[in-house]
């Protein structure tokens, strides 16, 4: 059952579309797909949460846009990542690995 | 940092081109979302309508995109600020009462903040003037004093070389002088100033150099002066060639060195130097009076200042001080003009003396002042926040109406959180547009308070600025948030409760249960305080009838006084003398003027010249308060009016060897107590020789107000002028015919033809000069009682607002009523039994606060106590009578309710 969005923890989303670009420059659609591949389904990002979270990660520095052409030939607006945004990922993701580590122990714990 | 200021940038500026592009990305996005469909073989126009539907409404993902762009909320307040402006002004009742009841709030808290910053507030314009003390001594002061914060100058000098605490110590004494330049002459104030003055204080010239300590090393050594800033302008045309030009100052040649900083008007605020010379000099500047060369331990006349070192509290250098003010006064207490006539428990008392340290900028205006002014800052305070609660009873009435507005707000999805900020932002615009009015109206109304304040000429010199300075505008914006959170944040937390379903259902707002007991609450409050206000305006409205009406205790009427001073022209002793005798000849043959009166001490200027006395029969006597003494001319009672009850008066016969004096009749109790005073003798004490009873009483005259209107009148004692060895300023006197204002300028111009060289000080009849004297009492007796009118009229319109509410919501229950059978008569009675609980609340608390604040205004009162019975009982009936009324007209409505139609509008 894919989580809905209110299910994302905080900086979740942000941590997702940071992954997503990892490996190739993507459109708003094409990170939400990436999303949903990479997590298995788990996660189905809508556009009332993916734009404004791209926009917001945008002027945060982590992602620049270009207009590019879509698979469609459509034109359509592309975003990568940045040095910041390697760096916030690289920090994210340890930041992730610790909290789940931890929820992992805590939860095996009897 | 730098991509968030991008981002800011562009969405402040190229907001168009980026919901642009915004468009085309969902577009797009939409558009990729169908094609995906239609690749799973759903058909085109199906799959656009499921790609819609998936996205979840365009247009929230724009608006989410939009809110979260850097500068985002700026957008929405933008956007709630236009809805305001428009919102406010599809109401423009509303929005001129609101504003004008704000502007009116704002502006009297203003004007009487920023008469307090002035006056009683500002530091001094110097350096680091927050370093800067007054080094006074405090106790049982023995010997002469002039002025409350003075010591002796042998004094100044041991603490000036001896103290661990101050980076620098200066000294000056205040002096009027006559200056004389070209055909020239006026009597200006002056500064006389010891050599570190300027340096310590750190001003520096506009022109040429200031006094430095070479200028006052050795007396009567240098000549020279430096201009105030203003006097320059006024006086010289800011001629620039000044600097190294000769003045007359009391006949002196003065070489001019310089002209102080602007705004440097010495360190007495409020009362500006013109004139800063040094003050070894003093011989020249204040003849027959010499402190500095006599070097007298006890004469007590230079206001001493210090600037602590940096790091030093006040405290630290009052107790680092007190052991070297100690082994001062160990010291003094051997000197013979102490031992001359000091007792054992004198010197006892005069070792505990004690070393005090004030601010600066401390000086007997501020003293005077500062209760008043802060007591007229709360006044227009409780006036202002009257003035909130109408508001915000207004506010509240117009949610209520708007409740429908919100509700659809609310169904089309703004959050709560966005309407109480709505409303938060049109609370705000309001009290913005008020504030503005209002800093407009204080600036008015603060050049017309400095001009009852301050005398004539003082005023001119005393410039409000047109520019509010960074406290006043600091000032009028917190007030500004204040009231718009005060007035505001009910009404916007209550409107934002809209019920969706139930405001929409009905009509109109006017059935829901909004807030009436908030309102009322509001209304019990306003009564409160009005009738706070009220009482304040009657004590103070009877405080300045008491005064005037009692008055000083002889006719004032036709009486007409001046003041000169002949010895600043450097005339002698004798040539004084003959000019005093020759005008007093002079003076009685003019025409309108039935007698003349002079007088060494000023009548009801709050001046006293106080000694003790003694004689055989009460040496050793504990004395409540030592006489106030006076040196008088022989048509002196007359002139003013007051009767001889016993002996007789002086005459022109009066002249030496044996010294004669006139006494009040409270000066023959204290001194002569159950025996006839003609006849007895007194001395009076002079530290300087042995003191023996050598004047003979030779009259007594009924108790007189002497200092000022508030006074016991203390004991007198009265002198001819003439046994007087110095001749120094004399107060004129003059009894006329008709309107003293008609011979003013005849007065001038005769006394211009008698002595070109003499200026004529403070010409005015006496009525001008005690209602001058009057002139706080007057102030705060006027201001309060606009407050005490405005607070009045707020909580009527406020009571009226709220019963007229209450009647509208139970129009049906009071139709059911009168259908059933109830009398008009009943309705008006239960209707007005709701209006007087409110008032009795509102009474109630106002009484108490009243009692519980007495003691603020106690000594601002006269003749009658804080808690006067009249006054609140007054007031009280004022409050019930005018709110009564407001009340009466919803129930005379309520009882004309038509049952019929009542119950058919349901």
């Amino acid at each position: 059952m894919p989580a809905s969005q209110s299910d994302l923890l905080q900086g979740t989303l942000d941590l997702l579309i940071l992954k997503a670009l990892t490996l190739q420059e993507l459109h708003g659609m094409g990170v939400s797909r990436r999303i949903a591949q990479i997590t298995g389904g788990a996660f189905d990002v809508k556009a009332g949460s993916l734009f404004p979270a791209l926009h917001r990660m945008e002027e945060a520095g982590w992602l620049t846009s270009f207009w590019g052409e879509s698979e469609t030939n459509r034109r359509a607006k592309f975003y990568a990542l940045t040095k910041a945004g390697k760096k916030q990922m690289h920090s994210e993701s340890e930041r992730w690995k610790r909290i789940s580590l931890a929820m992992a122990t805590a939860l095996r714990t009897t | 940092m730098i991509s968030r200021l991008r981002a800011l940038w562009n969405s402040m500026f190229r907001r168009k081109l980026l919901d642009r592009d915004l468009d085309e990305e969902l577009q797009a996005y939409l558009e990729l979302v169908s094609a995906e469909k239609v690749r799973e073989g759903v058909s085109s126009q199906e799959a656009y309508r499921d790609a819609r539907l998936e996205t979840g409404g365009v247009e929230q993902v724009r608006q989410r995109v939009r809110d979260i762009r850097a500068g985002g909320s700026l957008d929405r307040l933008s956007q709630d600020i236009r809805y305001g402006i428009r919102t406010l002004a599809k109401n423009p009742a509303f929005t001129l009462v609101a504003m004008a009841t704000l502007a009116l709030g704002t502006g009297a808290n203003t004007a009487m903040f920023s008469l307090l910053d002035q006056v009683v507030l500002r530091l001094l314009p110097v350096s680091h003037p927050e370093q800067l003390v007054i080094v006074r001594e405090t106790g049982n002061h023995y010997g002469n004093r002039f002025g409350p914060n003075t010591v002796s100058w042998p004094m100044f000098e041991d603490l000036r070389d001896n103290n661990q605490v101050f980076s620098g110590m200066f000294c000056r004494f205040p002096a009027t002088v006559t200056v004389g330049y070209g055909d020239r002459a006026a009597q200006i104030p002056a500064e006389l100033v010891s050599g570190s003055y300027f340096s310590t204080l750190g001003v520096g010239t506009a022109l040429g150099r200031t006094i430095a300590p070479d200028d006052d090393a050795v007396p009567d050594s240098q000549p020279v002066v430096v201009l105030s800033y203003s006097f320059w302008r006024s006086y010289f045309d800011s001629d620039r060639t000044i600097v190294g030009r000769t003045i007359a100052l009391n006949s002196h040649a003065m070489t001019v060195i310089g002209v102080a900083q602007p705004g440097f008007d010495g360190v007495e605020l409020g009362d500006p130097a013109s004139v800063f010379v040094p003050i070894m000099m003093k011989t020249e500047m204040t003849p027959h009076s010499d402190g500095l060369k006599d070097r007298r331990r006890r004469l007590s006349w230079v206001t001493t200042y210090g600037r602590l070192k940096p790091g030093i509290s006040v405290q630290q250098a009052q107790v680092a001080l007190q052991p070297l003010l100690h082994s001062i006064l160990e010291m003094e207490v051997q000197q013979p003009e102490f031992t001359r006539n000091a007792t054992a428990v004198d010197r006892q008392l005069f070792l505990r003396n004690r070393v005090e340290l004030l601010p600066g900028s401390d000086n007997e205006l501020r003293d005077y002042m500062r209760r008043p002014l802060w007591l007229l800052l709360g006044l227009t305070g409780a006036v202002l926040l009257l003035a909130c609660a109408n508001l915000a009873n207004l506010l509240l009435a117009r949610a209520t109406a708007r409740e429908r507005e919100f509700a659809v707000r609310l169904a089309i999805g703004a959050g709560r959180a966005r309407i109480v900020l709505q409303l938060l932002v049109e609370s705000l615009l309001l009290s913005a547009a008020g504030a503005a009015l209002g800093l407009a109206l204080a600036f008015l109304a603060d050049r017309i308070l400095l001009r009852i304040y301050l005398p004539a000429d003082a005023a001119a010199e005393f410039v409000v600025s047109p520019i509010p300075d960074g406290r006043v505008l600091a000032f009028v914006v917190g007030v500004m948030l204040l009231t718009s959170l005060v007035f505001g944040l009910l009404p916007a937390v209550r409107g934002s409760r809209t019920e969706i379903t139930l405001s929409l259902k009905h009509r109109s707002g006017a059935h829901s249960a909004g807030g009436i007991s908030l309102r009322r609450m509001l209304v019990g409050i306003q009564v409160a305080l009005s009738i706070l206000l009220l009482i304040g305006a009657g004590l103070f409205v009877r405080t300045l009838r008491n005064l005037q009406t009692l008055g000083p205790g002889f006719p004032t009427d036709h009486l007409l006084t001046f003041t000169i001073n002949p010895s600043l022209n450097g005339y002698s002793d004798e040539e004084t003398r003959s000019f005093y005798e020759r005008l007093n000849v002079n003076l009685q043959t003019m025409p309108g003027v039935a007698s003349v009166g002079f007088s060494t001490m000023p009548l009801l200027k709050g001046y006293a010249w106080q000694n003790a006395v003694l004689g055989k029969d009460f040496e050793g006597a504990p004395i409540e308060e030592q006489p106030v003494l006076n040196h008088v001319g022989p048509d002196y009672f007359a002139t003013l009016g007051i009767p001889i009850v016993a002996g007789r008066a002086f005459t022109a016969q009066d002249v030496g060897p044996s010294k004669y004096a006139v006494i009040n009749e409270t000066f023959a109790r204290q001194y002569f107590p159950g025996r006839n005073p003609i006849g007895q003798r007194f001395g009076l004490v002079d530290e300087m020789e042995p003191t023996s009873p050598d004047i003979e009483v030779i009259g007594v005259i009924p108790d007189r107000k002497y200092r000022d209107l508030r006074e016991t009148p203390p004991p007198q004692a009265y002198f001819p002028y003439f046994q007087d060895a110095h001749f120094r300023f004399m107060n004129i006197y003059l009894r006329t015919h008709a309107d003293p204002r008609q011979i003013e300028d005849e007065v001038r111009e005769r006394m211009r033809q008698f002595d070109p060289h003499v200026p004529v000080v403070e010409l005015q009849t006496m009525n001008e000069q005690i209602g001058f004297s009057l002139r706080t009492e007057r102030l705060v007796a006027s201001l309060s009682g606009i407050f005490g009118g405005l607070a009045t009229l707020l909580a009527v319109i406020g009571l009226y607002g709220v019963m007229a509410y209450v009647v509208m919501r139970r129009t049906r229950e009071i139709g059911i009523r009168i259908a059933l059978g109830a009398l008009r008569s009943s309705v008006i009675a239960m209707i007005m039994r709701e209006v007087f609980v409110l008032i009795g609340a509102g009474l109630l608390a106002g009484f108490l606060l009243a009692l519980a604040l007495a003691n603020l205004v106690r000594s601002q009162l006269f003749g009658l106590s804080p808690r006067d019975p009249l006054t609140f009982i007054g007031s009280a009936i004022i409050i019930t009578f005018a709110a009564g009324l407001a009340g009466f007209l919803p129930a005379l409505r309520a009882s004309g309710v038509d049952p019929t139609t009542a119950l058919r509008n349901e």
